[in-house]
């Protein structure tokens, strides 16, 4: 059950990120917008691994080796969630970069400032 | 034997060594960054070299100690080598480009330069989804970093719009691959099958696939990547267009075997669509880089349509295919997009300075010729045969847009080229020196790009050095052009006459022989009249021979690739050659689209034509080919556009006219001449297989109609060379009428008037050449009287205006005979009498030609003018003694003739001596001969007699009522001379035919204007455009 609420969850966060980067203006908030989105996708990768009264496939004092297949949940999402976050914080890290640089050239973080090339 | 592995390894490890190496100097660590460039692609070419000569397995590389599908797995087989080896190397060769750049760059742009690569090299090997994933984001980031290679506005802002394009597109990859991995258990290629996609998991398949497709740019998702190609430094797009573009386009290829049809059949057609778009959007394009981003996306969306539309040809054709058009696109594009970065312009306009460094413009040309698709490169290739897989596939909406595409494409660089060569630049700085770094990278792949052209003729089709003949006469002259023209004259005469020497044995009936006469020693005659040329005239021999060779070629190619070959050969030549002329950048440009166009249509065409199936001449073997209906219609429209038939007809004033005057009698007697050959061999396929529409009569009355109102445009002109431009346009439009009527009478009429017309129309254009040279103009009513000061050139032109106009006794008379015979006894009287209309206009314009120039009052700037040159001199009594040979003794060239008709068709016409007979009459040429010359001594020597009583009209004898006229020259006669007829005429001589094409071109360019508005530059509307296409992709594939 949990792990059909997370997805809904995932789901909506996606949505609500896209429809950020569809309607803000301002540039700073449509880093946000992807942030969400970005956050969302993993949401969503992490709830598809997930399977109902398992543990983290982490192997510790609570799951030994021998008994992990029974114990832990699907370690493959877990596992591309960690590079995909990873991955996500570099782009957003590269897209408020180029903000800054914007802003400092321009001095408007609009959207509609940034239209000089065009058809 | 290095494994690939090792691409990746040591690109990371240097990467991350190189802010150390840094601190040791730039060029310590330049030296490392270099290095591993140069490893990548000697690694990759080792393998490529193993896996096509050694035919070694494709290697599979596991890491981290197990097998896939518990580890990741990376596989190199010889598509991967290929698309690695030239993605390595040009991203190598972009670095050499940027080699100022990065020895004055933070270090950081080196380091993402090297994830750059090393991202399109994991991306192209892996078998894993997700790990693609993960490369697909190294390459993006690493590419947004370095569009701020260069920091301004423009390439900060679209860098942006870039990353939030790119970053929507990542995370519908991501969510792809998790729900592939959710529904299949599966990351692995390996291990995925289209049989695992149904329902529900179709939808994961979705996301995957539309995420890579949207990273492959498609119509019109794709404003983000037009403003990055133009504003973001030159050698960073040459890598985002070609590079990014390969490896992405791979991973495309990679997982399209999970694709079912339906999925597959609408990413093609999409790719189509851009391709249309992109090339009609660029019409309106006037920045370089920005026309540049439009062809390169239009490129990837033909790349695509191709991937999916060729899946059942063959497979060394579809790799012919899918190669072909990734290697030129990716040598042509790069190196275009280099050149812009050296040039420094952003108009296309102002290329022009690119005419101070000949090599550049030489790789320009190159470079622009690749991209059109023409050959010898391997666009070239690929496209004819794509075309003729879309044949098969009976896919015509795929056909036809790819053909309008392509000729959209081809306008616009052939504008641009133009432009380049021909265009005032005097008020541009002259472009700098550039770096040798610069220069180095475009060379090499202008190299590799025609290496590439000459192995794919040599090893794919096996063709042999005829073929490559014409190319081989541009590289001889290109590197002796040196010497003066002279010399170079004299060498082209002795090649023509080894050529004619050597394809003498290949050719194996008398049609050949025929057109060989027409042809090879039509062209030696006229090549003698550019003896005249001064200094060296450099570029002129070399193209001059290519089209000779061409032509001569078309003779004796046996498959329909062969004498497309050469066709297309021809034409370049011939463009190149008319591109010459002082104001020809308007006309050459005309000639080449209207010339393109025909192109493609012969290409489909071919496509339809079942291969003919003896090994002789097509010429011959087309004989047992039964052309589809089809194949008729569209090989016919093509072969007359060559001809200048009424409708398509109206590059044909501008190029004689333009083109310099040598060059306009090659154009006139000859090239026209490849038009009625084409077209008679469509002939001769219908006249054994017949469909049950009767084509030719329409052909017929094409040509009937090209002829009268030829002849009707030719009266109005003031120009003397556009009124014999006119004047060929109408002769051949008799010869078309004649071919037409699929008799032997009316072929041998045909045959007839082409040898007829070579001959006359060459010397009246080197008589006129002549009389430019002279007199420096062109407008006939600037001249009048030089009868006194060029008698000999007035003597060519008095011979062949009665040759022309069908008065006996010379060989247009023989001419008009045959044909109305022909026209009569076929039972056409319709068309005859117009013909016989169009005859007596054609008396209108001869009269106007002589009268004008040489009768009346000589000029008093022309009191100095001599005679026209001895070399022009030459051929003119050539082709007159041939003309008086042939009207004395008409049957030296009806005999061969007949025989070669006879082999279509009873003969329908006796010779018996000297005369020739017919069902309804006979013709003795000698006999009329006689009379004609007692008639004509008649009158001569009565007025030798009454010479005394004659008194001379001088220049002041003519009274203006007391008034000076305001421009004297209007109050000639032969100004505006048929005026009262153009009057009479009416609304009939309203120039339509131009109206109608500059109304396409005009509709063309709104609707390209129109749709390029959906490119308004804001970021936001472009990932709205990205969610929009997905939507709708989503449901025209119909996925649940």
């Amino acid at each position: 059950m949990i792990s059909s609420y997370t997805l809904i969850l995932g789901i909506a966060l996606l949505i609500i990120g896209f429809y950020a980067m569809l309607t803000r203006k301002n540039l700073i908030k449509m880093v946000i917008g992807f942030s969400i989105a970005d956050t969302g996708t993993h949401i969503i990768i992490v709830s598809l691994g997930y399977l109902r009264g398992k543990t983290a496939p982490i192997i510790d004092q609570a799951v030994s080796a021998v008994n992990a297949v029974q114990k832990v949940v699907d370690p493959i999402p877990s596992a591309l969630v960690l590079t995909a976050i990873v991955i996500g914080l570099a782009v957003t890290a590269v897209m408020l970069s180029f903000i800054v640089e914007m802003y400092r050239k321009n001095k408007s973080l609009s959207i509609d400032d940034y239209q000089e090339l065009k058809w | 034997m290095v494994s690939p592995i090792y691409i990746l390894i040591l690109s990371l490890a240097v990467g991350f060594l190189l802010s150390i190496l840094d601190k040791g100097g730039r060029r310590l660590s330049l030296t490392a960054f270099y290095g591993v460039l140069t490893f990548n692609v000697a690694v990759v070419a080792d393998w490529l070299y193993r896996f096509v000569f050694h035919h070694v397995p494709n290697l599979v590389i596991n890491t981290a100690g197990f097998k896939a599908p518990i580890s990741i797995n990376l596989e190199l087989g010889v598509t991967e080598a290929f698309v690695l080896l030239f993605a390595n190397l040009t991203g190598l060769l972009a670095a050499v480009y940027l080699f100022r750049k990065f020895k004055e760059s933070q270090v950081s742009s080196l380091i993402l330069y090297l994830l750059l690569i090393m991202g399109v090299n994991g991306l192209v090997m892996t078998r894993d989804l997700f790990n693609m994933f993960v490369f697909l984001e190294i390459l993006s980031i690493s590419t947004f970093a370095l569009t701020a290679l260069t920091r301004n506005l423009k390439t900060l802002s679209s860098g942006f719009k870039y990353m939030i394009a790119g970053g929507v597109a990542s995370t519908f990859f991501l969510l792809g691959v998790v729900f592939v991995y959710y529904f299949t258990g599966s990351l692995n290629l390996g291990f995925l099958d289209a049989g695992q996609f149904t329902g529900v998991s179709l939808i994961a398949l979705f996301m995957l696939s539309v995420a890579v497709f949207i990273e492959l740019k498609p119509f019109p998702a794709n404003g983000w990547v037009l403003d990055v190609y133009q504003s973001v430094d030159s050698g960073i797009v040459s890598v985002i267009a070609v590079v990014n573009s390969a490896a992405v386009g791979f991973v495309f290829y990679k997982i399209m075997p999970l694709m079912p049809q339906n999925f597959l059949t609408v990413f093609g057609i999409a790719g189509v669509v851009t391709f249309f778009f992109s090339n009609m959007m660029g019409l309106k394009q006037e920045n370089a880089k920005r026309l540049l981003g439009y062809s390169s996306v239009g490129q990837m969306g033909l790349l695509m349509a191709v991937l999916v539309f060729t899946a059942n040809a063959p497979t060394n054709i579809r790799y012919l295919i899918i190669g072909g058009l990734f290697f030129n696109h990716l040598f042509s594009k790069a190196g275009l997009f280099w050149l812009a970065g050296i040039v420094k312009q952003e108009k296309t306009r102002d290329w022009t300075v690119l005419r101070n460094n000949k090599l550049l413009l030489v790789l320009f040309g190159l470079f622009i010729f690749a991209l059109s698709g023409l050959p010898p490169f391997p666009g070239f290739w690929a496209k004819w045969e794509f075309v003729k897989v879309l044949v098969d596939a009976k896919m015509f909406f795929v056909l036809t847009s790819v053909l309008v595409g392509s000729l959209f494409e081809l306008i616009f660089l052939f504008r641009w080229f133009t432009i380049t060569v021909k265009e005032d630049n005097s008020e541009l700085e002259p472009m700098a020196s550039p770096h040798g770094s610069m220069v180095l990278p475009a060379s090499v792949f202008g190299l590799l790009g025609s290496v590439a052209a000459f192995a794919v003729m040599k090893y794919f089709y096996g063709f042999g050095w005829l073929q490559v003949l014409p190319i081989g006469a541009v590289l001889f002259f290109y590197l002796t052009d040196f010497l003066p023209a002279k010399v170079k004259g004299f060498l082209s005469l002795g090649a023509i006459a080894g050529y004619g020497y050597c394809i003498y044995p290949l050719i194996e009936s008398n049609i050949q022989l025929f057109f060989g006469a027409i042809f090879i020693v039509g062209s030696a005659v006229n090549l003698i009249s550019t003896l005249n040329r001064k200094n060296q005239s450099r570029g002129f021999y070399g193209f001059l021979l290519m089209m000779i060779f061409s032509f001569g070629n078309l003779l004796i190619a046996t498959s329909y690739l062969e004498f497309f070959l050469s066709w297309e050969f021809m034409t370049i030549a011939s463009f190149l050659l008319i591109l010459r002329g002082r104001k020809a950048q308007k006309a050459s440009l005309m000639y080449m689209i209207f010339s393109t166009a025909g192109a493609y249509l012969l290409m489909a065409g071919f496509g339809f034509a079942p291969a003919p199936a003896s090994a002789s001449a097509l010429i011959l073997a087309i004989e047992s080919v039964n052309l589809p209906l089809i194949s008729i219609i569209v090989l016919a429209i093509g072969f007359m556009i060559k001809s200048g038939s009424l409708g398509v007809h109206i590059w044909l004033p501008e190029a004689h006219a333009e083109a310099e005057s040598d060059v306009s009698s090659f154009i006139s007697a000859i090239l026209l001449k490849a038009g009625v050959f084409g077209l008679m061999m469509v002939a001769i396929s219908y006249v054994s297989h017949a469909p049950s529409f009767d084509v030719f009569y329409w052909i017929g009355w094409i040509g009937v109609l090209t002829a009268l109102a030829g002849a009707f445009m030719a009266s109005f002109q003031e120009d003397a060379k556009r009124l014999l431009a006119y004047s060929s346009m109408s002769q051949v439009g008799y010869i078309v009428a004649a071919l037409a009527l699929i008799t032997h009478l009316g072929w041998v009429s045909a045959l007839y008037l082409v040898f007829n017309h070579m001959m006359f129309k060459s010397a009246l254009f080197i008589a006129v050449a002549g009389i430019y040279y002279r007199t420096h103009t062109r407008t006939m009513y600037k001249m009048g009287g030089l009868i006194s000061k060029m008698p000999w050139t007035f003597m060519t032109v008095l011979m062949c205006i009665i040759a022309v106009s069908g008065v006996p006794p010379l060989s247009g008379f023989g001419g008009k005979w045959l044909t109305y015979t022909a026209f009569i006894t076929k039972g056409w009287y319709l068309q005859a009498g117009v013909l016989f209309f169009a005859s007596g206009v054609s008396f209108l314009y001869l009269y106007r030609l002589i009268h004008t120039i040489f009768l009346g009052q000589l000029k008093y700037e022309h009191q100095e003018v001599r005679e026209a040159p001895v070399w022009f001199i030459i051929p003119q009594f050539i082709f007159l003694g041939a003309i008086m040979a042939i009207s004395m003794f008409p049957s030296l060239i009806i005999k061969p003739l007949n025989v070669i008709a006879m082999r279509y068709f009873d003969s329908s016409i006796q010779i018996e001596g000297l005369t020739i007979i017919s069902d309804l009459g006979y013709w003795n040429g000698n006999l009329i001969m006689y009379v004609t010359m007692g008639v004509f001594a008649v009158p001569f020597i009565l007025l030798l007699l009454v010479k005394g009583k004659t008194q001379k009209v001088k220049q002041f004898n003519i009274v203006y009522s007391a008034e000076r006229p305001e421009s004297p020259q209007t109050t000639h006669v032969a100004h505006n001379m048929y005026a009262h007829y153009r009057k009479a005429l009416g609304s009939w001589t309203v120039p339509r035919v131009e109206a109608f094409w500059s109304g396409v071109s005009e509709w063309a360019h709104a609707f390209g204007g129109f749709f390029r508005r959906v490119y308004t530059g804001n970021g936001q509307t472009y990932v709205l455009y990205i969610i929009m296409y997905i939507v709708v992709i989503y449901a025209v594939m119909g996925v649940q």
